[in-house]
């Protein structure tokens, strides 16, 4: 453009032909690329997307999250589950010590809260994925 | 602004809760971009199937770097950066098969067009597809950079410092993006009036 202002201002529109040429041009494509609709995306995006999620989440991340800290070192919840178990097999090993029969209805030890909290709170999101996966696709606009 | 501010800190803060484990808000960033991103990665590659698989892509990558999420830049700016990295590597590397798609799409995968009136006679649908033809050579005829920096600013409203994070370039570099892309655009739509 050869005009020295370039400004878009209406009363500089007014007297200059060549900006007002290019503000029109410029409406013009604007209204072109607002013909342009994308189509909406399909029904069953969420479903294949956390599928997809699913089958990332490597088999030992099941077993160790019980143990992982919301905060710390990667490897301690490892190392600390690792220290638990020799930690019990010693004491059910301890020598003179008859280990007891187990209980009709044998539970569980609890583990201690904040990572019991932790194991619920992941179980429930991968219960959200899993409804999420299984739930029947809604239409999508 | 204020409002646009407060969405930023927003889907900041649902990241970091997806990355505290809260799926559930996974799902709500999920619900709130998906259609930009699809329809930003449609209008890249303008082909409906590749754009959902390169979606998919995108959120996925988003999951996966939850546990090293830092929000360094608006969630749309990393959401965008993800896109537009993926669909220009697609554009790259399927050039040639892309061309032959864009011949091959099936138009009929676009909304029917809404006439509030009347229903459009033949001949209006006519002029209307071949506008909207018109409007997808256009596009495809930008350069990869160009045509990312137009649709980011066009039909997600960027700003152009927005931009210049999404495309790791600076504010100047965007500015001179879009204006040779509005130029190109111009010289083939400024008759569509």
């Amino acid at each position: 453009m050869k005009c020295p202002k370039q400004t878009f201002d209406a009363e500089h529109l007014r007297e200059c032909p060549e900006c007002a040429a290019f503000v029109s041009a410029q409406r013009s494509v604007s209204a072109a690329l607002d013909l342009w609709e994308a189509p909406p995306v399909s029904a069953d995006f969420d479903r294949r997307l956390y599928q997809r999620i699913e089958q990332q989440v490597p088999w030992w991340d099941f077993l160790v999250r019980p143990f992982r800290p919301l905060a710390g070192p990667r490897w301690l919840p490892v190392a600390a589950a690792a220290g638990l178990m020799v930690a019990v097999g010693l004491w059910v090993e301890r020598p003179g010590v008859t280990p007891a029969a187990a209980p009709a209805s044998a539970q569980v030890q609890a583990l201690p809260p904040d990572q019991a909290a932790a194991a619920l709170q992941e179980m429930q999101v991968m219960q959200d994925f899993n409804n999420l996966i299984h739930a029947d696709a809604e239409p999508r606009m | 602004m204020a409002g646009a501010a407060a969405a930023l800190d927003y889907d900041a803060e649902l990241m970091l809760r997806v990355k505290d484990g809260d799926g559930a808000s996974f799902g709500v960033l999920l619900e709130k971009h998906r259609s930009s991103v699809v329809h930003f990665l449609y209008r890249m590659v303008q082909n409906a199937a590749v754009s959902e698989e390169l979606a998919q892509e995108v959120f996925l990558r988003v999951y996966r770097s939850r546990a090293t999420y830092e929000p360094t830049a608006k969630f749309t700016t990393w959401l965008f950066r993800i896109a537009t990295h993926l669909a220009l590597n697609a554009l790259r590397d399927n050039k040639n098969e892309r061309n032959q798609e864009r011949l091959d799409d099936d138009t009929s995968e676009m909304p029917v067009r809404q006439v509030s009136d009347s229903r459009p006679s033949v001949e209006q649908n006519m002029v209307y597809e071949a506008k909207l033809e018109e409007v997808r050579r256009a596009i495809a005829a930008l350069p990869d950079k160009q045509r990312a920096a137009v649709l980011m600013h066009k039909y997600e409203e960027m700003e152009y410092s927005q931009i210049a994070k999404v495309l790791n370039c600076s504010d100047s570099a965007v500015k001179s993006l879009l204006f040779r892309a509005y130029e190109a655009l111009r010289a083939r739509l400024a008759h569509m009036a």
